[in-house]
């Protein structure tokens, strides 16, 4: 605790011509050795006898900082050196030198009127300063308070809790979080896990209860949030100090979808000891149809196009439908559909009939045929031709949860679709309230890629954007992290109403974006140490520099070295450590036996249906999916389907 | 206007050494420089000895200087009455190299001669409790008389309080610490006679030597000094002396880097006139810029000096707007 039992000056506002002291902005000098620096925060009161604004209190912040001495030009010291620069290092008195600080102004007592900043002594700030200071007051304390811890503000040894509003974080009042920092200092997850653990700590109990929906797209940054970490005992102390809890997240669940193999996990979490953890993220045609729209480039799709899917969607899919040549279908999965093109065009060649079927032009179906039938394949793994799906648990969300979906190492077409589908069916819940939880925070890395600042308007960015702007209604919060913040959608950027900022690049400092920063702000930015960042709320008029522990979870890197992920297993072998997962008591030879000579479709289908099912005896259940082994039939000839028509170039 | 170069450049090409200095007096001042005469203590006849640089004969240094600062602040009848402030201070060097304040002392005066004042305007002045020094008959009747007579009332209470603070700090000096005073030892019995205290001067208003002496004692070159000398005349107090140059001044003044050292009066101030010049001289560095004296004012004692200058009343300082007459009502 800031003792501020005897408040000692630490320096005085002085005020020039040249420097006046302004409402917004003030100067004054400290001792050469001193603790203030770039980010202080400082009080200034005039008390003394016959001073003018006695009774006013002014909190400001340092920006900028300046040092010279009595030299009056760079040649006298080289002629006082005689030309030797060791010998100016020698001369027998140092010269007098000043520290002069400007300081931005945060916050005035009595705000109103508005004046200069008095010409008074400067304190270090203490703990009522800070949350003075920053307006903290209005939410720290009261009926219903609000306060989020999101690190220790520290200068010259001494520290004091610096909090965000949950109101203007989570919503209703503004919302969403904005991280920029450089690549490879962990420093933009690392503090994404802190604030998540601080609010899972701290999320105010009126507002209800509240989820994480982390997308992992790079690496194994977030496959060990349910895993302690090395901390020590000054994270240990700034915990304390921000009441968290110093322990990894109680309730994790991940889910990763398959390799191409259809078995193996697409995920870094595969060492034995976790992969239990990891449930499969399988979707089929009915989850991909709704957001096929994602899959499918703009530049090649029209309104025709997108009329056919809406045809499919809401006419074909899970219905019985008569395709107009005699024939009956429901389509339910991929391979249903394909089987439905077929018969489209079969019907056509063989009645000889025109290019349209039901209004829609026969090039238009091939072409919605390519693009469905190229999604099955690029995405193989989450997309299954003709298996059951496995999704997030939709309206069953629990309270204080992190649901991490690891799309790292999938297609970037598949992390468009699941982005897709997981944000809108949040909403979609979020718009019921019937998710299991009243907010939820979901957090992407990597902005610059998905909703870049130029570049085509894709339906992920377009959908980033509406949560940015209409998310904090719902309770739906985006925390967005990235390298390069100028690069991000500015309509993204700006409606975060935190941004929080790691060590910056040079060349990205000098973009327009960063021009309200000093100089000084700017180089403390590029030379930030791990552990601190800048942050920027809607309470506070200034940027604030604070630190915060080391996140509980064990880190990505940390994480891939103690529990090494497993290598890919054989088809087999999959299929056995899956089910053995499931059930200890299966025998690896039963299981091995049952496949034995069946295809792996029907052996991925049938595991799919275990998974789900999640039943008693589990084997008893993969034999039964399995079914009767029957004899392969001898293979039919397959039908080739011949281009009714040479397509032309504009076939409309 | 292009300056007269045929005969200037004659004599310098005739063996006359460059100069570029503009004296005081070119502006209207005249001082009279009677050679005072001296008594050498060093050496037969008045030589020149180079000067190597040296160490700080102790890990302490402390330097003294006083300002003052004056001001006709009104005037009654054609009597002026004058505020003045008079201060000194010592700054102590320690092996920090900064100098920091150890002493210092200050007088607020009030100038005038009190019985040419009206009673109201003396009996306010009385009660108002300053200091008042009071002039004689004889050095007033004109207000540019009564101007000069406060002048040197105002150096004479500043030199009082800058001996009062040297002979105070002299008495406290540790076993191994010296004091540099800016100006004249002689004017302290104290200070004279003390072992570890130097004067520095550098006005040269007194000369001591005449003809070829004369010639070498302000001709002495940068890094050298002359033979030690008891200064003659009107000293109060005897002290040894010497001078030193501590910039080349050719190409400027004679007097130009030239400083003359006071030191006690015994025999080892001759002996250690040389090791204490070379300290002086490292004292060069830094310059006292942008001071127009920085070629013979120590940075220390500019230090002192800035440090009164930042306390003194800023109200006897010219004021910086016009002294045209206001106009409008």
């Amino acid at each position: 605790m800031i003792d501020k039992s005897r408040p000692i000056p630490v320096g005085r506002v002085v005020a020039t011509e040249l420097k006046p002291a302004t409402p917004h902005q003030f100067h004054f000098w400290t001792a050469n050795e001193t603790t203030i620096g770039i980010g202080a925060i400082v009080r200034v009161e005039a008390s003394e006898r016959g001073a003018l604004g006695v009774g006013r209190v002014v909190y400001g912040v340092v920006t900028d900082g300046f040092a010279y001495s009595d030299l009056a030009t760079p040649l006298h010291d080289v002629v006082g050196a005689e030309g030797d620069p060791a010998r100016a290092a020698e001369a027998p008195t140092v010269r007098q030198e000043i520290r002069l600080w400007t300081a931005a102004v945060l916050r005035q007592i009595p705000e109103e009127p508005l004046q200069p900043v008095p010409l008074g002594q400067v304190h270090v700030a203490g703990d009522a300063d800070v949350a003075q200071a920053l307006r903290m007051d209005a939410y720290v304390g009261g009926a219903q308070p609000t306060p989020i811890p999101i690190g220790l503000y520290t200068s010259g040894g001494l520290e004091a809790p610096v909090y965000l509003d949950a109101d203007f974080l989570l919503g209703p009042e503004a919302a969403h979080l904005n991280i920029s920092g450089v690549s490879g200092l962990a420093t933009k997850t690392s503090a994404v896990e802190f604030l998540l653990a601080s609010v899972f700590r701290h999320f105010p109990a009126h507002k209800g209860r509240i989820a994480a929906v982390c997308f992992n797209v790079k690496g194994p940054d977030l496959c060990f949030l349910d895993r302690p970490g090395e901390l020590d005992a000054e994270d240990r102390r700034r915990y304390a100090r921000l009441d968290v809890e110093p322990r990894p997240f109680e309730r994790v669940r991940y889910f990763a979808p398959f390799k191409a193999d259809g078995v193996n996990l697409n995920t870094l979490r595969t060492h034995p000891d976790l992969v239990s953890d990891v449930d499969a993220l399988v979707w089929g045609l009915q989850e991909v149809l709704d957001f096929a729209e994602v899959l499918l480039n703009r530049d090649d799709i029209d309104a025709k196009a997108d009329a056919f899917i809406d045809f499919l969607a809401d006419r074909v899919l899970n219905k019985e439908f008569d395709d107009g040549f005699g024939r009956q279908h429901r389509v339910q999965n991929f391979a249903d559909l394909d089987a439905l093109f077929r018969a489209i065009f079969d019907g056509l060649e063989a009645t000889g009939r025109s290019d349209m079927w039901r209004t829609h032009h026969i090039a238009t179906i091939r072409k919605v045929r390519n693009r469905l039938a190229n999604i099955s394949t690029r995405c193989k793994g989450l997309v299954t031709d003709d298996g059951p799906s496995n999704d997030l648990p939709w309206g069953e969300l629990q309270d204080r949860t992190v649901y991490v979906v690891d799309v790292a190492n999938v297609d970037p077409l598949g992390q468009d679709l699941v982005f897709a589908r997981v944000v809108s069916k949040l909403r979609e819940h979020l718009e019921r309230r019937d998710l299991g939880v009243d907010a939820v925070v979901v957090f992407v890395d990597e902005l610059n890629k998905y909703a870049p600042a130029d570049g085509p308007e894709t339906y992920v960015k377009k959908m980033l954007l509406d949560i940015s702007e209409r998310g904090r209604y719902l309770g739906l919060v985006l925390f967005g992290a990235e390298q390069f913040r100028s690069q991000v959608h500015r309509r993204i950027v700006g409606n975060a109403g935190t941004l929080v900022y790691g060590r910056m690049d040079m060349d990205e400092l000098a973009t327009p974006g960063y021009q309200v920063l000093s100089p000084a702000t700017k180089i403390k930015l590029a030379t930030l140490p791990i552990g601190e960042l800048m942050v920027r709320h809607p309470h506070f008029t200034q940027p604030i520099f604070v630190r915060f522990p080391r996140p509980a979870p064990l880190r990505g890197r940390d994480g891939v070295e103690r529990f090494p992920p497993a290598a890919d297993l054989p088809f087999e072998d999959a299929v056995v450590r899956q089910l053995v997962q499931l059930d200890r008591r299966i025998r690896p030879n039963q299981v091995k036996d049952l496949i034995t000579d069946r295809t792996a479709e029907d052996v991925r289908r049938a595991l799919a249906g275990v998974r789900r099912a999640r039943p008693e005896d589990a084997l008893a259940y993969f034999r039964k999916a399995l079914g009767t082994r029957i004899a392969p039939a001898a293979p039919r000839p397959r039908h080739v389907v011949p281009p009714l028509n040479p397509i032309s170039e504009e076939p409309y | 206007m292009t300056p007269p170069r045929r005969w200037t450049e004659a004599i310098v090409a005739a063996g006359a050494v460059r100069a570029a200095y503009v004296p005081e007096a070119s502006t209207g001042r005249s001082d009279a420089l009677e050679p005072a005469g001296a008594e050498l203590v060093e050496g037969a006849a008045l030589e020149l000895h180079p000067v190597p640089l040296a160490a700080a004969p102790g890990p302490v240094i402390s330097f003294l200087d006083g300002i003052q600062r004056w001001a006709v602040v009104g005037y009654d009848g054609a009597t002026p009455i004058v505020r003045a402030h008079v201060a000194a201070a010592v700054r102590r060097r320690g092996p920090d190299r900064r100098p920091r304040t150890a002493d210092e002392a200050t007088r607020e005066l009030v100038i005038t001669r009190l019985a040419a004042l009206s009673a109201p305007v003396r009996r306010a002045l009385e009660e108002a409790g300053v200091e008042i020094v009071d002039l004689a008959a004889d050095e007033t009747g004109q207000p540019g008389r009564a101007l000069r007579a406060a002048h040197g009332r105002v150096d004479r209470a500043r030199e009082d309080v800058e001996r009062e603070l040297g002979e105070r700090c002299a008495g406290r000096l540790g076993p191994e610490e010296w004091l540099v005073v800016d100006g004249l030892l002689s004017e302290s019995r104290v200070l004279a006679e003390h072992p570890r205290v130097l004067g520095v001067i550098k006005s040269h208003g007194a000369q001591y030597f005449e003809g070829a002496a004369l010639e070498r004692a302000l001709t002495v070159p940068a890094d050298h000094r002359t033979s030690a000398f008891r200064p003659l005349g009107h000293q109060h107090q005897p002290v040894y002396s010497w001078y030193l140059r501590l910039w080349p001044w050719q190409g400027n003044d004679l007097l130009y880097g030239l400083l003359r050292i006071e030191a006690r009066p015994h025999p080892a101030s001759v002996a250690q006139a040389t090791a204490l010049s070379g300290w002086l001289l490292r004292e060069r560095a830094p310059v006292s810029t942008p001071d127009a004296r920085w070629d013979r004012l120590l940075y220390p004692i500019h230090d002192v000096e800035t440090y009164l200058r930042s306390r003194a009343p800023r109200d006897l300082l010219p004021a910086a707007g016009s002294r045209l007459p206001k106009t409008g009502s």
